[in-house]
């Protein structure tokens, strides 16, 4: 197995810069700043070694159960940058807070090598475990505040909502197992390539595999936790979980979906059924996101609304590529906007300065405009990025999810997008109003930009408007690694 | 033909601008912002010279030039810019009314200046790559971009209910143009699926519609006519137009009425009607009497109105119904009418609240109600806005009297009904346009306003000329109307 190590250099840099971290983090109680440098360096080494390794052509390892792709390690570089952004720009929150506890850091780095791992398994047992490794620290740093009792509140309902799904998971994984005879991916793919009399129980398993997914990226009917989870963790955590665990799950839930060859006949009706459970989730994300969204008065409240009807719009794109491999580009394209636009308003929200982080209301926003123009228009960039307006990499995000499901016949889904996006364009206008037409609330928080999530928040808002202007880069990028082969 | 790279410039020039107007000192941001427009448009008229000066149609067409820039080559976006008779009329208005909105004093020269100028030569980048755009989704962003400077023009420098009118008019906006979107879309896939490239090049696109089944074209169609409706505004899609028309800075109105109507005009033009020519002809009935419902409807709100910006914004909408009856006739005299009538609206709108805001500078409480008397005080200011109002009820002898005359000639044929209908809203607008001047300029009992801060002499020899200039080209139109009619 030596033998892999060149190309799973990342992930043993990550192991073991977790190791060290941790390590650090015992040996220096009392003060956080050697595990945040740890933190920070094993992210630079596990960050370089990747980009130095995106050209390697695919191969599995680990006698099959892992995958390693320019596209896993695209996604560990780019987790890698953002946890860099997001530990330097919530240092100055996290002392603001009280929080700077060295083993956020190492939490920090479990959290990123469990959701790259996910990535690469190929193997229902690894994504189990990947998934757990992602989860639980995900579940610790969300109750990571730990005198404020939303976030305790938060982190029991993660907790509790995300063991049971694990649940399902794992059933869904014993029905596929029964009706298949192994849990490897692509030995599941070649069993689905022929009719079969266990079509049933397959299916069964297939879908509660899925439902399980649709949970972790907050898919209508299985949002509820969202909001509550965003409110009540850490500003960065939000910020990271939005970011990493979103692109963790949304690709690994294409990669699952797409384990049933639904070109062969034999699987047609199921493909309908399956189309239709993904059809309603999508129309219902979009429905509740938006309609919801306006209605927000928290700021984190409504970002964790509008990322549900975002997870509406990335099912658009996963329904217009099923069966066509080709058109699952849009559901990468679309997530590495996503990230962009959302990093930045993290590090932005981070910046606040009222008296507990949870009440950061829309209304701390007024009068924006008169004590920092250039913060109104970072937040303007993103927000007009949210909903999609030109010469913004929103624009080209839902460029691609629209043609991928116009391409696949679903046009009436695509209209209640395109009216959904209306809804929700109201929302993310009503900031900037309050930003640029209100005068300075007395009440309204503080905005205090510090120097590394200022840098975070400039480079976002660059990169999404030179996206948004130039995408060409990108999109012939993320075309050439495929999601799923 | 001329060298392919001619058009770019009038698309860099404004960004240029935009730029400039960040390293210019704040108090001369006005006088920059005059003398770049100026130089824009200068250099616009030269451009255009040869088609707008032509004699006739075929020497028209020599002038024509077409520009592809490749943008995102990887799904089949270019930016494809096309300078014809009815673009170049468009970009030379564009840059006018820049010029005209640069030229008010008011409050958007002392609070943030540069980001007012920056955003009006935004503006005009944007209004001109809308203008100039053959490729639908570079007209789609093009179109999008223009709400971007809008929503803060009117949210920085807005007055009362700013906030809600400018989500209002944001909302019904977007609402029209993401249909158009999706129809956008639809067409180009539908078009991917017969030709297997993709391309949202207008030429390509109306090949490929020719050959469908209209009733199959129905909807997109229907996404395309939301948009532009909604834009012009036609009747039932006007409830954002008032609100935000008067709560705007004055600037913005001028844009909004003067040029950023006509993006529903020109999508009606270059759009609608070639893409879905016997969809059109299928609803002609309806759309002709919305366009008269418009018409008389607006005019009777303009009578009603006792604000001079509300009166004006709805008399904007009543002649912008004569524009929408022009083009519904679907006959090319009548489209032509409609270009000519839009150049009219565009000169006399943009005039009218040019004045009207000269006014406002000199008496603070403006309404309609009561006679104000300032005629005698100003005599110049209203000599000027007498004229303006003359142009504006289609006086014979300026243009929008050759534009409305052909109008109604053209759709007699079509609607008889409808077309007396709209003949009367010609009566309707001498109506209200006459109250407003002369509850404005006559009366009795005017004196000048002694507090200070207010302006007390008559209007300065740079307004005057910037008047004349506007006047002459509406009455030398009224005139010479053959100038405007060449055909498209």
């Amino acid at each position: 197995m030596i033998d892999h190590l060149d190309v799973m250099m990342p992930w043993a840099l990550l192991s073991g810069g977790i190791l060290i971290t941790l390590l650090v983090s015992v040996i220096r109680v009392d003060t956080k700043r050697p595990a945040q440098i740890s933190a920070v360096i094993t992210l630079l080494a596990t960050l370089i070694s990747c980009l130095g390794l995106l050209q390697v052509p695919a191969e599995t390892v680990f006698s099959g159960i892992v995958e390693i792709s320019p596209l896993t390690h695209f996604i560990l570089a780019l987790f890698s940058a953002i946890g860099i952004l997001f530990i330097l720009g919530g240092d100055r929150y996290l002392n603001k807070e009280g929080l700077h506890l060295s083993d956020y850091y190492h939490l920090l780095l479990i959290l990123i090598l469990g959701a790259s791992a996910l990535t690469c398994s190929k193997d229902l047992v690894v994504t189990f475990i990947s998934l757990e490794v992602m989860s639980l620290p995900a579940y610790t740093l969300t109750g990571f505040r730990r005198n404020d009792s939303r976030s305790n509140e938060a982190a029991i309902k993660y907790y509790i909502l995300g063991g049971a799904i694990g649940a399902v998971f794992l059933l869904g994984t014993s029905f596929m197992f029964g009706a298949t005879g192994s849990t490897n991916l692509n030995t599941i793919f070649t069993w689905s390539q022929s009719g079969h009399s266990d079509m049933v129980i397959f299916g069964m398993g297939h879908l509660l595999i899925l439902i399980a997914f649709m949970f972790k990226v907050a898919a209508a009917p299985f949002h509820f936790w969202k909001p509550d989870v965003y409110e009540g963790a850490p500003t960065p955590v939000t910020g990271i979980m939005a970011t990493v665990v979103t692109t963790a799950a949304f690709v690994t839930l294409v990669r699952l979906i797409h384990i049933v060859d639904f070109n062969n006949p034999s699987w047609a009706t199921y493909a309908v059924t399956v189309k239709h459970v993904i059809r309603w989730m999508a129309a219902l994300s979009l429905i509740v996101g938006s309609a919801v969204i306006i209605t927000q008065k928290n700021l984190k409240r409504m970002l964790a609304y509008s990322s549900i009807s975002h997870t509406g719009y990335l099912l658009l794109g996963v329904l217009g590529s099923l069966g066509k491999g080709e058109e699952i580009q849009s559901v990468m394209i679309y997530l590495f906007g996503y990230t962009l636009m959302t990093s930045g308003i993290f590090a932005l929200m981070s910046q606040s300065e009222p008296k507990a982080d949870t009440g950061i209301e829309l209304i701390d926003l007024t009068g924006l405009m008169k004590r920092s123009p250039i913060q109104t228009m970072l937040w303007s960039i993103f927000f007009f990025s949210m909903a999609g307006m030109p010469f913004t990499v929103g624009f080209f995000t839902k460029y691609f999810v629209f043609m991928s499901s116009i391409g696949s016949g679903e046009t009436p889904l695509v209209v209640l997008a395109a009216l959904c996006t209306v809804v929700s364009a109201y929302a993310y206008m009503r900031p900037i109003a309050l930003m640029v037409m209100r005068d300075a609330d007395p009440t309204a928080a503080n905005w205090n930009s510090g120097f590394w999530s200022q840098i975070v928040a400039v480079a976002a808002a660059a990169g999404v408007v030179f996206l948004g202007v130039m995408p060409n880069a990108m999109i012939q990028y993320l075309k050439g690694i495929p999601l799923i082969h | 033909m001329e060298t392919s790279s001619s058009l770019s410039f009038l698309l860099t020039l404004p960004l240029i601008g935009v730029l400039i107007a960040w390293v210019m000192p704040k108090a001369v941001q006005r006088l920059y912002a005059i003398f770049g427009s100026a130089l824009i448009l200068a250099l616009t008229v030269y451009e255009t010279s040869g088609l707008l000066f032509a004699k006739s149609a075929d020497l028209a067409k020599t002038f024509v030039v077409d520009q592809k820039l490749s943008w995102v080559p990887e799904i089949g976006f270019s930016l494809s810019l096309r300078l014809d008779s009815v673009s170049a009329w468009f970009v030379v208005l564009n840059t006018l009314v820049a010029l005209v909105a640069f030229s008010l004093r008011g409050v958007w020269y002392r609070k943030y200046p540069r980001l007012f100028t920056s955003f009006g030569f935004f503006l005009v980048f944007a209004l001109n790559a809308a203008f100039l755009s053959t490729d639908l989704i570079t007209f789609y962003l093009a179109y999008e971009a223009v709400f971007i400077p809008m929503i803060f023009m009117v949210g920085i420098w807005g007055e009362n209910q700013k906030a809600a009118s400018v989500l209002r008019f944001f909302i019904m906006s977007f609402l029209g143009s993401i249909l158009m979107l999706v129809s956008i879309f639809y067409l180009v896939y539908l078009n991917h699926e017969a030709s297997g490239v993709y391309s949202a090049q207008i030429t390509d696109l109306i090949h490929f519609t020719a050959t469908q089944d209209p009733v199959k074209l129905c909807w997109p169609f229907m996404g395309f006519f939301a948009a532009f409706a909604i834009k012009v505004p036609l009747v039932p899609f006007h409830g954002w137009l008032k609100d935000v028309y008067t709560n705007a800075p004055m600037p913005g109105t001028i844009w909004m009425s003067g040029i950023l109507s006509k993006l529903g005009v020109i999508g009606m033009i270059r759009f609608v009607l070639p893409l879905f020519p016997q969809t059109a002809a299928m609803h002609q009935g309806w759309l002709v009497t919305l366009a008269a419902i418009s018409i008389v409807y607006a005019a009777l709100l303009a009578i009603r109105s006792n604000d001079g910006k509300s009166l004006l914004a709805y008399s904007s909408i009543s002649h912008l119904g004569f524009v929408m009856l022009g083009i519904f006739s679907l006959k090319s005299n009548g489209i032509t009418a409609a270009i000519l009538l839009s150049v009219g609206h565009t000169l006399v709108s943009a005039l009218l609240f040019f004045l009207y805001h000269q006014v406002e500078e000199r008496q603070a409480e403006l309404n309609l109600e009561s006679p104000h008397g300032l005629a005698p005080l100003y005599p110049v200011l209203f000599v000027s806005l007498f004229v303006s109002v003359l142009a504006s009820v289609s006086l014979p002898g300026t243009l929008n009297f050759g534009g409305e005359f052909l109008v109604l000639l053209n759709a007699y044929p079509v609607s008889a009904l409808c077309t007396i209908l709209s003949g009367l809203g010609v009566i309707l607008g001498a109506v209200y346009m006459l109250k407003f001047y002369q509850q404005l300029g006559l009366g009795s009992d005017a004196q000048k306003p002694t507090s200070s801060g207010v302006i007390t002499k008559d209007i300065g020899a740079y307004d005057l000329v910037l008047v004349l200039m506007l006047l002459s080209v509406i009455v030398y139109g009224g005139l010479q109307p053959a100038m405007f009619l060449k055909g498209n």
